[in-house]
């Protein structure tokens, strides 16, 4: 009997040791569940707003991407490099180029899928879309590179997209890295025309992160090629940058944390949509769409929309929009969605709603507009206007000074400064190629949420 | 001069004919030339058809599908549909629906439209306006002669016409095979659908090419019913121009590029390691299709030739180059050896005239001093023995003459024998001296002789052939340096070899000359008007005889004035 005893107290003590191993299990799983979640966050510049007539008001909606779990794989990625190899690619530039793609390889694992186009005059594929088992052929066959010839751009990065297509059914994370140090001079050219190719990619989820080597390539034409495709940019001045810019890159498509992300802002009735400030989206009645290819891990994204909302009393609460996010998560290959709700008071106090100010949405929304203003200036020095892109940075400078004072924020006055001294160098020099290049790339990477820069 | 004129004559007749030969076979390869390049450029050509032929059945068969996708759209949930193809399809770069009366129904004119949607409805106001109708350009792309195609464009046609279209080729036969036709759930409306719209079938379509802001544009329509909603998709050219250009056919032939252009001439994409520039005139130019209005495939080539057929011009250049030079070569050949012989037969009538000189001399004293003793009027005793010295004298001179010439015959043809001997070479020597002393003081030379007599100097070797090689250098000396002062005779062992110099002080000779002295029949000076006898055969000989003996024989030139002369002669031990 003791004997049975004995065995029926093992039996419990083991079954409950079970328990508490499962349990705990358990709850990690529903933690890494519960961390690998997108957040929708949805705010207004002020949480308190002033009564009275209808009024404007600025919306941030966040997407904060959660880490990568790190007990789950990452989902694999499909890369294909696309290289200038034209003649004004020679020496140091094609050099570190190779480098900095030897750099990528590397930091791939066994079952992503890699390949390298090479484009002069004409396209050539030297590494196929494969997995990355043969390291060191694919790495004898990246140091064969040679420069010399045209840019045939829109040629690469189609053979690009071919690569990409061989893999397009499978759920990996696609991207195209594009390097040119040159103008297209070979297939189409037109920044708007290489847009439209970037937006015919994003609808294949492919995104194009383009790198613009030296101060001769076209810079609209990389940033509206990785704009419209949702791709980052990046601006390096010399040939050495690449390694680490590949790296950096690399970094972020190894850390995708959310695809095809779609994002739905549905405003009542009695709120009226009036712009999206700095990113591309539709309007459909009281609907906003905006897209996103993918979010990094531990990104924040976000979407600023300004909307107009009608008369209010004091005392009242308003919903003023809700936002709906839907995106696949990689890890588990399912589709999931979040969404955040805003809502406004209404005071008659204006001690009051100051105090409700919302620093961040204001901050964003500055950096936004100023954004808006280095791109508008470029328009301006393009037309020959180097006084009036001059004025136009210099108002953003006062506008983030103003606000940089008003709410004493040292990251608007830091921006301030240094527009300040790119405006006064622009006033001195005129527009220079690298002026015109780094305003270009900041507007960019500003609107984008650029992780990596 | 008759030889001069003789081998201007040859050369002019030599040159003339091989540089018309040359001209003729260049100019017949120049054509060959021009006929390879020809038929390469035809070939280019035919392959740009062939590009151009499948860029048209391409577009024809995705604007096929395209419209058989549209009429098969559900006309209930039709904006929602065409939204997401907008939204997914990368070929669709915009969608709309214009109902004739209430205009245009989608995108919606105003803030609701994205800035690319408003620059669509702008692109084609006079469509959406209603001033231009969608089947405007029917009849003329139904009209359009057919350029060499496989198909053509259709727009306005119906449904069934669409079906029925005449299949002209085995490869559009394939296309047409490898088209599934959609059924279409709104082909067949529901009744009342119908009679509450009172609509009747008309099943219209069409593809529009349309130039906006110097580009083109493709708008696909549809329309499924009499006063029915037209609606379709803008093509997005950026799409399909990236798909073509991936099947692009690689040309791996240098100077020669086949370029896709849009209406502009601006290249769209190129093939081929030419670097054309926009400037350069193309060689052909093949239209592509009705469907892509002035687009076109150029083909560039470099006019000399490319790729491979540059090989056969190289080829038969080099050819011709080897066929020149051999003939050139031959012509030099031959007036070298022509000059040589020349060379070779003055040289030999300057030998018989030294010869004949060198004989009469001695004959003429030998027989002058023969008929005074003959005549017995000298009676002096002293004088008889002169003049019988002198005959001697001559004699042997005549001798050595006749030797040399004999030695210089078996020497040419390789039959001169050699008795080798052993003896000491510096007592050989002495005896020479001795024997020719005479001589040599008579010509008021101080005789000089630098032998070491601690060493010996045993030779093995031919001791008449030495004496002559001796007397050759001898008489020379005498001959050339009778107004120095001295005659010196060294000889000097170094290892096992012996080295027997004479010696001069007279005037040396002439650097250019050290060499040539040792040639046959050559002389220093001219052997016609030299008062100097000689054949022009001593030195030769000498050098001959020695180098037969294992030795040799060269000049040293001697610093200031003079002369010397080195036989090497190998030691061969005192046994």
């Amino acid at each position: 009997m003791a004997h049975l005893k004995s065995h029926q107290n093992q039996t419990i003590v083991s079954f409950f040791i079970a328990f508490i191993i499962f349990a705990v299990l358990a709850q990690n799983v529903w933690a890494g569940t519960q961390s690998s979640k997108l957040i929708c966050r949805v705010e207004t510049d002020r949480a308190i707003l002033p009564s009275g007539d209808s009024q404007n008001v600025v919306l941030k909606i966040t997407l904060d991407a959660p880490v990568s779990p790190a007990h789950v794989k990452r989902p694999f990625v499909n890369l294909a490099l696309v290289l200038d190899q034209s003649g004004s690619m020679k020496g140091t530039k094609i050099e570190q180029a190779k480098a900095a793609a030897i750099e990528a390889l590397t930091r791939l694992g066994l079952e992503d899928v890699f390949s390298v186009v090479v484009y002069d005059t004409n396209v050539h594929t030297i590494v196929p879309a494969q997995n990355t088992r043969n390291v060191q052929g694919i790495i004898r066959t990246i140091q064969q590179i040679r420069a010399g010839g045209s840019t045939a751009l829109f040629g690469g990065v189609s053979q690009g997209a071919a690569e990409i297509r061989k893999n397009i059914e499978n759920d990996y994370v696609h991207r195209i890295v594009l390097l040119s140090d040159g103008l297209a001079n070979v297939g189409p050219r037109m920044p708007a025309d290489l847009g439209r190719l970037g937006t015919a990619l994003i609808k294949e989820n492919i995104s194009v992160t383009t790198v613009g080597v030296g101060t001769d390539y076209n810079e609209d034409l990389m940033a509206q090629l990785a704009q419209k495709s949702d791709g980052n940019t990046y601006f390096v001045e010399s040939g050495f940058d690449l390694p680490r810019i590949f790296s950096a890159e690399l970094g972020d498509v190894l850390n995708v944390v959310a695809k095809k992300v779609k994002v739905t802002i549905t405003l009542p009735d009695n709120v009226e949509p009036v712009s999206i400030i700095g990113r591309e989206g539709r309007i459909r009645k009281n609907k906003i769409e905006l897209y996103m290819n993918q979010l990094y891990g531990g990104q924040e994204k976000y979407a600023l929309v300004e909307v107009n909302i009608p008369k209010s009393t004091p005392g009242s609460r308003l919903l003023v929009a809700r936002a709906d996010v839907t995106y696949e998560n990689p890890f588990t290959r399912k589709w999931e969605q979040s969404s955040g709700t805003s809502y406004a008071r209404f005071s008659n106090d204006p001690i009051k709603v100051s105090r409700s100010t919302n620093l961040d949405v204001v901050r964003e929304y500055q950096l936004n507009l100023n954004a808006l203003a280095q791109e508008k200036a470029i328009q301006l020095s393009d037309k020959g206007k180097k006084k009036e892109a001059v004025r136009e940075l210099k108002e953003s400078v006062a506008r983030l000074k103003q606000a940089g004072s008003q709410y004493n924020d040292e990251e608007l006055l830091k921006q301030a400064i240094e527009l300040e001294v790119q405006a006064d160098k622009i006033e001195d020099q005129g527009m220079t190629k690298k002026s015109r290049k780094l305003l270009r790339t900041e507007s960019y990477q500003k609107k984008n949420q650029q992780l990596s820069q | 001069m008759t030889s001069k004129r003789s081998i201007i004559i040859f050369w002019a007749l030599f040159l003339v004919p091989t540089l018309i030969i040359a001209i003729i076979a260049f100019k017949l390869l120049s054509h060959e030339q021009e006929r390879i390049n020809r038929s390469a450029i035809d070939a280019l050509s035919q392959r740009a058809t062939l590009i151009s032929e499948t860029i048209h059945l391409t577009i024809e068969t995705v604007q096929d599908n395209l419209t058989k996708s549209l009429f098969g759209l559900d006309s209930d949930k039709l904006i929602k549909k065409l939204i997401e193809w907008e939204e997914t399809n990368p070929l669709v770069r915009n969608v709309f629906v214009y109902k004739n009366k209430k205009n245009l129904e989608y995108p919606v004119r105003g803030l609701e439209s994205t800035l690319e949607q408003r620059r669509f409805i702008a692109r084609y106001d006079s469509l959406f306006s209603g001033r231009t109708k969608f089947d405007f350009n029917a009849m003329s792309l139904r009209d359009e002669p057919k350029i060499n195609r496989v198909s053509d464009s259709y727009s306005g046609l119906d449904r069934k016409d669409l079906d029925k279209k005449p299949v002209k080729s085995s490869r559009q036969k394939l296309v047409a095979l490898s088209k599934v036709v959609q059924k279409a759930p709104v082909l067949e409306p529901q009744a009342n659908f119908l009679e509450t719209n009172k609509k009747q079938p008309v099943e219209k379509s069409g593809w529009i090419p349309w130039f906006s802001e110097n580009s083109l544009h493709i708008l696909g329509w549809v329309q499924n019913f009499q006063n029915g909603p037209v609606y379709g998709v803008e093509l997005e050219l950026m799409t399909l121009l990236s798909r073509l250009v991936i099947d692009f056919p690689k040309l791996s032939k240098k100077g020669a590029a086949l370029v896709l252009m849009d209406g502009n001439g601006n290249f769209m994409h190129q093939s081929g390691k030419w670097v054309a520039d926009p400037d350069d005139k193309p060689v052909d130019i093949i239209p592509i299709s009705s469907l892509l209005p002035h687009w076109q495939i150029a083909v560039f080539a470099d006019e000399k030739g490319f790729g491979s057929t540059k090989g056969f011009l190289y080829v038969s250049v080099i050819l011709l180059g080897v066929f020149i030079a051999a003939i050139l070569s031959g012509g030099i050949l031959l007036t070298r050896l022509t000059l040589q012989n020349m060379k070779d037969a003055r040289l030999k009538t300057s030998f018989v005239s030294s010869v004949s000189h060198e004989l009469k001399t001695p004959l003429t004293s030998i027989r002058m001093y023969a008929e005074l003793l003959l005549s017995k009027r000298v009676k002096d005793e002293n004088k008889i023995q002169t003049h019988l010295s002198v005959i001697v004298n001559e004699s042997q001179r005549l001798t050595r003459l006749i030797n040399n010439v004999l030695d210089f015959g078996k020497l040419e043809q390789g039959k001169k024998t050699y008795q080798k001997t052993h003896f000491k070479l510096d007592q050989f020597l002495n005896e020479i001296i001795k024997a020719h002393s005479i001589r040599i003081k008579n010509q008021g030379l101080e005789i000089i002789t630098q032998i070491d007599e601690q060493s010996n100097y045993h030779v093995m070797t031919d001791k008449d052939a030495i004496e002559q090689v001796v007397l050759n250098l001898l008489d020379n000396a005498l001959k050339y340096a009778g107004n120095g002062k001295f005659i010196k005779f060294i000889i000097i062992k170094e290892d096992a070899v012996i080295f027997l110099k004479i010696c001069d002080d007279g005037p040396g000779i002439p650097s250019t000359q050290r060499e040539r002295i040792f040639e046959k029949f050559h002389r220093v000076d001219n052997s016609l008007i030299s008062n100097q006898p000689g054949s022009g055969l001593g030195l030769s000989i000498a050098r001959q005889i020695l180098r037969d003996l294992g030795g040799d024989l060269f000049f040293e030139p001697v610093p200031g004035n003079g002369s010397c002369f080195t036989a090497r002669i190998k030691y061969h031990g005192s046994d």
